[in-house]
């Protein structure tokens, strides 16, 4: 595969975080990567905000919210017709 | 791996749904309540992320449950339980929101070019100074993510949350929203580069030090007060 620009790393960036790109596409992105600081500094702080939102879980449900979730679910499980 | 093999995984809700399903349409509707258990963190998130404030959200999660267990005998089992349900939260959403106002917004619009990556080039090219984990107290970390997700055009947040929370496969959440995985994937990039540049500019100037104390203070209240209500149990 003929070398990549920085456009193209773009393009195919989130298919490579993923591990979803062919081996030449990766061997293509890598080589790129080796020798442009910009698209490196992409590559990584996109990993990094990727693994910063995993760790941190965001949105709990409120204890409040989810009571109230099982209050009416209790009352469509006795009131209910029932599966239809 | 075979479908089997990998509904056994830990946290794909694979044998354990489809038995609970069985349970409940067998007429033991206690069976529905661990299902909603395992799943109702996964579409609190799905309406939230569709519907931007916890109120709608928290509508549209018990109308999901509702319609999910009235409905379940037409769940074919073709894909997960999780894809289904997804859907339908996802679709109670979207009826909330465009309930909700007379007009959409050209920003809500779900109509977006494929190659969504083409208008979005990345500005900012600084390197991250420090581990962000470190800088900040954990509450305060997930203040700052989630109002960055927030902060997401509706179109790029769905896709973001779904996979990059949810970490449904990208044919499991283009399904869930209706779109094809070409689009799924466009709509991804572009919510990734932004949520990489919002972030970015969110942790530029690192908290001092007396806020640092105060965010650990914040973090040890919450602490705390998740035990008190433990104990209480509540």
């Amino acid at each position: 595969m003929a070398m990549m620009d920085c456009k193209q790393v773009l393009a195919n960036l989130s298919d490579y975080v993923d591990g979803a790109v062919s081996n030449q596409v990766r061997k293509a992105l890598e080589e790129h990567i080796a020798r442009c600081r910009r698209c490196r500094v992409v590559l990584d702080t996109t990993r990094r905000t990727l693994s910063l939102v995993l760790d941190i879980e965001p949105f709990e449900v409120p204890l409040a919210v989810s009571a109230r979730l099982y209050t009416r679910l209790q009352e469509v499980l006795s009131g209910d017709r029932g599966v239809s | 791996m075979t479908d089997s093999a990998k509904s056994n995984l830990p946290g794909t809700g694979g044998d354990d749904d489809v038995s609970l399903i069985e349970r409940v349409l067998g007429g033991d509707r206690r069976a529905f309540e661990p299902l909603v258990r395992r799943h109702e963190r996964h579409v609190f998130r799905v309406t939230l992320a569709v519907l931007g404030n916890i109120e709608d959200a928290e509508e549209a999660m018990q109308d999901t449950f509702v319609k999910a267990f009235r409905h379940l005998d037409q769940f074919r089992q073709e894909s997960r339980f999780t894809t289904w349900l997804t859907r339908i939260a996802v679709n109670e959403a979207l009826q909330k929101r465009q309930a909700g106002k007379e007009f959409v917004s050209l920003d809500d619009s779900r109509d977006v070019p494929e190659r969504a990556e083409e208008q979005f080039a990345p500005r900012r090219y600084e390197a991250w100074r420090a581990d962000p984990e470190k800088l900040y107290g954990k509450q305060e970390l997930r203040r700052i993510i989630e109002a960055a997700i927030q902060s997401l055009p509706l179109i790029y947040r769905e896709a973001f949350v779904l996979r990059d929370i949810e970490e449904m496969s990208a044919e499991e959440a283009a399904e869930a929203i209706g779109i094809t995985v070409g689009a799924l994937k466009s709509r991804l990039l572009r919510a990734r580069l932004m949520m990489r540049e919002i972030l970015a500019v969110s942790l530029e100037h690192p908290p001092t030090a007396a806020q640092k104390l105060m965010h650990t203070a914040q973090d040890m209240g919450m602490a705390i007060a998740m035990r008190m209500m433990k104990a209480a149990g509540k």
